[in-house]
């Protein structure tokens, strides 16, 4: 095209002319780009590690868990069985590390990696033939146990000999679930290591991997193996479960992102529209002149979206850096994948489509500006308004009256100001209620069902001298005896946790949002995901295998349950078979209100003579510290938006009534007052926008908390409402902010003179 | 040409020669140049009102020559010339008795009155601009001059305008 | 050689007809450069119709300078926003170069322009954020000239009317005078064939009114076609035609003849002397 020449020379000199606001347009999409990769990535992660780790290690569909080692011919003739892997004879080991004792599964693995379901080596080696002392360990255990390649790794087998063993290698595996959700943790040693450790063949179990020709079709496999292998089967699970645990970790992250991420879209969309918008207004005059030259409508509209949205794909492109970089940078510290060319693409090309949208409207508003240069554009003037004349008859300062009126001669940008202000200020009070949420996590864990701070297991002792030392701690409040145990659903197919915590007499606090607390034998209360996957409600009776005897459990209430997807079923020690009930596998202890739980441990291990396993009760909210490095990221980014909308309305706030500037001088305004009117004039929108939108964001945020919560299974009933003085405080610190920013051109428009002429 | 003559010889005595000299010299070509003789037409007028006394001053080999020098009486009229405001410009046209009588004695239309006006005013002032691209640009008496008579026809034609809305 | 009749504006546009105009009925010629045939533009102002120009028929052949005259509000403007397509005729006809122009769309109107009018407003209206050169240089890129043909003709262009030394300047830096030169050049920029112009020295004192107008003389003696709306009669006595317009009517249209009394070279014979 013949005008692209003279196009392009006119955005160069349009854009040297106005370099911050270009500069901030840039700047506000890179910043929702960057928010939107960082969260789809943490996203991606959170849902999709298993899928990444069972495609790159070739995993098995179903593992199966026997007493001895399966017959394999047999198991591959299963229906839809394509490959076997293994039986892998695995011994049950304590690993001790630093005062702490963990459960772990230690795998008998060749040294030549196996074809199906082979861990995949992240960091060090695999296991080598002459490896004795090697081991390999699962990188989700390895990580929340601190363990590095070439450090020691102690194992305390069944018969109480200890073997000091030392890590070569860390690797991811699909087999089973992260640590700590998926417990014990893994490991893989030669197989002539793990009869050393443990030479006791009936003191180990044997796994058996199964891989399908179709993943869907799992039950003819499952009900096959049952079949065929009876009673030897201890454990089964299938890739549904695994995917289900790795699941947990960042959805609720991920997904709270992605709600930012897309409010930040609308906010960018506005500030562009408005920038735009704004732009176009004040260049009228020159629009025109372009027309009066030659240009058509549709090249001027050409040339606006190319300049505008020139500006939004460089943010974009910007961003896709940033983003990349801060996955990569920032959160070091998680396995991170790079995002995933589908929602990149979603990503960029979405964005890039709200930005051209954005832009095509004040650009086509452009396109139609009539030809005639001389035409004045003046603003629509004259009325003033109701809320004008409200400021006069309260007899208010004339510069408070006159910025009334200002601030509303043009509806259109006066509304699309507050509300570009708005959505972003909802956005930050959205956050600070993540924030507020969070807090209340760590300050009152028993709203969220973690009332006790420790769990002690008996370890070496009796559970009466465990409970016995608990109890004449002074710090501790209450000692609850508790033992976990699993529990089939009705259809058998799926186990849940069935957690047993106090009596109905003496009950755990447990955090019940819904219905009340039980109170009899047979009577239990759930969290969210295990109600929506049984299906049923408060005042259902379910029939369920608890711990291999059949009850009937009447759900009575549901609690917090932040631990395994809410898949929990809590009920009373005494509705649990004496077999299960007695000793009591651990007691949770409720500490008193500020006491300190490192403290309590330390001096229960030193009670016992570090007999007694304590353990600290990991809160939801430690795992989401994440999320406030990314709130206060987010709020800069919002507060970016705000920022360029203000300037958008502060520009052409000074445009509309720089002519009325000399007419207020001369009819003797003080240059005080006259910046005053500028102020009033750009910071009632701005005042209106961050009132309601506080007032939005307070509203919905507890709501979306607990929609966020229910989805993931905690439940309902953990949203908090950021409080009413840090609400105030960012009410404040925004409108303080914006007035500020829209005080230096003010003074500047103030001071200059101002002739009293056209143009 | 009176006052003229009057301020010259306030300034210093002259003959009629050097009068007209001075003359051309002030106005340049913003004035037509004066004819010697009107000049001494004038001298003699104003000598025998008693504004000017000429005195004869001898020179060797040519005939004697009169000098003027401005008397007591010559100083007080120059300075009431000098005082009196002067007449403004055109106060009663004579293009307007014509606009207003023509059509009355159905002589013509007044349209076309004001157009063939217009049309002579235009021709006008385009001799007046011709007149201002060849006077020389230092000869700032003579452009004034030429300004001063552009901006009353300006002033003639937003005059013609005015009769032509009201009178139509 | 008064008002134009309405008998003839139908065959007016017409190619090759015969002109009338000050050298009698005779010789053919090529198209006019403009002509328009009754037109007529009624402005809606609150459901009032008001209208601006009522039926004018007007005929600019090549080379001809054309002045049009009237008082505020008599429709000048508006005529020349129609002739240039920034203004959309209510009805009749428009015929630019021999081609009918006023049934042309925005679009089509806006490519004419581009090629055939120049156009020169009364406050200048040069792109505020350009230099000097690229507001001179637009013109003739928008038409798809190079860079290196734009950047020539952009010299020359300055070159001729004094303002070399200022094309690296923002608009704002240069006095009135100066600014309604670069806004000539840029009209200029592309030979149009018509040069439009809206009291282009509404804005300037005399001084720049004088150079404005040296320069409107001068590429209309090139042959330049200008049309220019002024309420100043010492502008309008530069053109060769004036158009009086009262009321979006002409009133009168003719050439500017000689004065009756021949100049004979000085001041002195067209000031009167008193005394």
């Amino acid at each position: 095209m013949s005008t692209v020449r003279a196009s392009v020379r006119w955005i160069r000199a349009d854009l040297r002319a106005r370099r911050g606001q270009a500069l901030l347009a840039v700047l506000s999409v890179a910043g929702i780009v960057t928010a939107l990769i960082t969260s789809a990535t943490l996203l991606e992660d959170g849902t999709n590690p298993w899928r990444a780790l069972f495609a790159q290690t070739r995993g098995a569909h179903v593992w199966i868990h026997t007493r001895d080692a399966p017959d394999v011919t047999a198991l591959s003739r299963l229906p839809g069985v394509e490959q076997v892997a293994g039986p892998y004879r695995t011994a049950p080991v304590t690993l001790a590390l630093g005062g702490k004792k963990s459960p772990v599964a230690l795998r008998g693995t060749a040294a030549e990696p196996p074809r199906v379901a082979a861990p995949l080596v992240r960091e060090g080696r695999w296991l080598r033939p002459d490896d004795t002392g090697g081991v390999v360990v699962e990188r989700s255990f390895a990580e929340a146990l601190g363990l590095r390649v070439g450090g020691p790794f102690t194992v305390t087998a069944l018969n109480g000999a200890t073997h000091p063993l030392i890590v070569v290698g860390l690797a991811e595996s699909a087999d089973q679930g992260f640590y700590p959700e998926w417990t014990p943790g893994l490991a893989w040693t030669l197989p002539a290591t793990l009869t050393r450790i443990e030479p006791a063949p009936g003191r180990s179990e044997s796994v058996t991997g199964l891989r399908l020709a179709d993943g869907e079709e799992t039950l003819p496999a499952v009900h096959g193996a049952v079949t065929l292998l009876d009673e030897q089967i201890q454990r089964m699970s299938t890739w549904r479960e695994v995917r289900a645990s790795m699941e947990l970790d960042n959805r609720l992250l991920g997904l709270l992102l992605a709600l930012f991420g897309a409010a930040g879209l609308v906010a960018a969309a506005l500030a562009i529209a408005n920038a735009t918008g704004g732009r176009v207004l004040t260049q009228t005059r020159d629009i025109a002149t372009l027309k009066s030259l030659g240009y058509t409508r549709g090249q001027v509209f050409a040339v606006l979206v190319a300049e505008h949205g020139a500006l939004g794909l460089l943010g974009i492109a910007l961003g896709l850096v940033c983003g990349r970089l801060v996955t990569t940078l920032a959160l070091d510290g998680l396995p991170i994948l790079p995002l995933s060319p589908a929602p990149l693409l979603a990503i960029t090309g979405g964005t890039a489509a709200v930005v051209l949208a954005a832009v095509a409207l004040p650009a086509w508003r452009g396109g139609r500006t009539p030809p005639i240069p001389a035409a004045q554009v003046a603003p629509p003037r004259g009325r003033l308004s109701r809320l004008a004349r409200l400021a006069l008859l309260l007899r208010l300062p004339p510069a408070l009256v006159l910025g009334t009126r200002d601030a509303f001669t043009r509806r259109t940008p006066a509304l699309l100001t507050i509300v570009g202000l708005a959505v972003p200020m909802m956005m930050i009070t959205i956050g600070l209620g993540c924030w507020a949420t969070l807090d209340d996590f760590l300050r009152h864990p028993e709203r969220v069902g973690q009332a006790a701070a420790l769990t002690v297991h008996p370890g070496r002792l009796t559970a009466e001298d465990a409970a016995r030392i608990a109890r004449a701690d002074p710090d501790v409040l209450a000692v609850h005896p508790g033992s976990e145990v699993s529990a089939l659903e009705p259809e058998q197919t799926r186990s849940v946790l069935a957690r047993a915590l106090g009596t109905s007499a003496e009950p755990y606090p447990f955090a019940v949002v819904e219905g009340r607390m039980f109170a009899a034998r047979g009577e239990a209360v759930a969290g969210q995901g295990l109600l929506d996957l049984l299906g049923a409600g408060i005042g259902d009776r379910v029939r369920m295998t608890v711990g291999g005897t059949p009850l009937i459990v009447h759900i009575v209430g549901r609690v917090v349950e932040p631990d395994h997807d809410g898949e929990v079923l809590s009920l009373g020690m005494d509705s649990l078979a004496a077999k299960d009930a007695v000793p009591p596998q651990f007691h949770a202890l409720v500490l008193k209100q500020g006491a300190d739980p490192a403290a309590v441990r330390a001096r229960l291990l030193a009670a016992s003579g570090e007999a007694l396993e304590v353990r600290r009760t990991v809160n939801p909210a430690e795992r989401l510290a994440v999320i406030r490095v990314v709130i206060v990221a987010l709020t800069v980014v919002l507060a970016l938006l705000g920022l360029a909308n203000l300037l958008t309305a502060s520009a052409l706030g000074l445009r509309d009534h720089a002519l009325d500037l000399a007419v207020l001088k001369a009819m003797g305004l003080t240059p005080r007052q006259v910046a005053a009117t500028l102020v009033t004039g750009t910071g009632l929108p701005v005042v209106l926008g961050v009132v309601a939108g506080t007032a939005a964001g307070a509203s919905a945020v507890a709501g979306l908390i607990d929609l966020q919560g229910r989805t993931s299974g905690v439940g309902a009933g953990i949203g908090r409402t950021p409080s009413a003085a840090a609400l105030a405080a960012a009410a404040g610190i925004a409108i303080g902010a914006a007035l500020l920013v829209a005080l230096i051109p003010a003074r500047r428009a103030a001071r200059a003179q101002v002739p009293v002429t056209a143009r | 040409m009176r006052p003229f003559l009057l301020a010259l010889l306030a300034k210093e005595p002259a003959h009629g020669y050097e009068l007209k000299q001075a003359l051309e010299q002030i106005f340049g070509s913003a004035y037509p140049s004066p004819n010697i003789g009107q000049i001494y037409v004038t001298l003699g007028r104003l000598e025998k009102d008693g504004l000017v006394r000429a005195v004869d001053v001898e020179q060797p080999n040519r005939p004697n020559k009169k000098v003027y020098h401005l008397t007591a009486a010559g100083r007080e009229a120059l300075d009431a010339w000098a005082d009196e405001p002067t007449e403004g410009p055109r106060v009663r046209d004579e293009f307007f008795m014509k606009l207003v009588l023509a059509p009355m004695t159905g002589i013509s239309d007044r349209m076309t009155l004001i157009n063939r006006q217009r049309r002579h005013y235009l021709a006008l002032m385009r001799d007046l601009n011709e007149l201002a691209g060849r006077t020389d640009p230092a000869d700032r008496v003579a452009l004034l001059l030429i300004e001063g008579a552009m901006l009353h026809l300006q002033a003639d034609l937003d005059w013609l305008d005015r009769c032509q809305e009201d009178l139509s | 050689m008064s008002r134009s009749e309405p008998d003839r504006a139908g065959g007016a546009a017409r190619k090759g007809r015969v002109v009338r105009g000050a050298g009698g009925e005779r010789e053919a010629a090529p198209d006019p450069v403009v002509s328009t045939v009754n037109l007529v533009k009624i402005y809606q102002n609150g459901g009032v119709p008001v209208p601006a120009v009522r039926g004018v028929d007007l005929r600019v052949e090549p080379g001809e300078f054309v002045a049009i005259m009237g008082p505020s509000g008599s429709g000048k403007s508006t005529l020349v926003h129609m002739l240039g397509g920034l203004d959309v005729r209510t009805s009749g006809e428009i015929w630019l170069d021999g081609r009918r122009a006023d049934t042309l769309g925005e679009s089509a109107w806006a490519l004419l322009r581009r090629q055939k009018i120049g156009f020169v407003f009364q406050f200048f209206n040069l792109v505020a954020n350009m230099t000097v050169a690229d507001n001179v240089e637009l013109p003739a890129l928008l038409a798809g000239a190079s860079p290196r043909v734009a950047r020539e003709r952009r010299e020359h262009l300055l070159g001729a009317l004094g303002l070399t030394d200022r094309a690296g300047a923002a608009p704002a830096q240069l006095a009135g005078g100066e600014q309604q030169r670069v806004a000539l050049a840029r009209a200029l920029a592309n030979r149009p064939s018509l040069l439009l112009a809206d009291e282009p020295t509404g804005n300037l004192d005399s001084r720049n009114t004088r150079d404005v107008l040296r320069l409107l003389g001068e590429v209309h003696r090139d042959g330049q076609t200008i049309i220019l709306v002024t309420h100043d009669a010492r502008v309008a006595s530069l053109a060769d035609r004036v158009v009086s317009l009262l009321d979006g009517q002409i009133v009168d249209d003719g050439a500017v003849g000689a004065a009756r009394r021949r100049p004979r070279g000085t001041a002195g014979d067209v000031v009167e002397l008193r005394g």
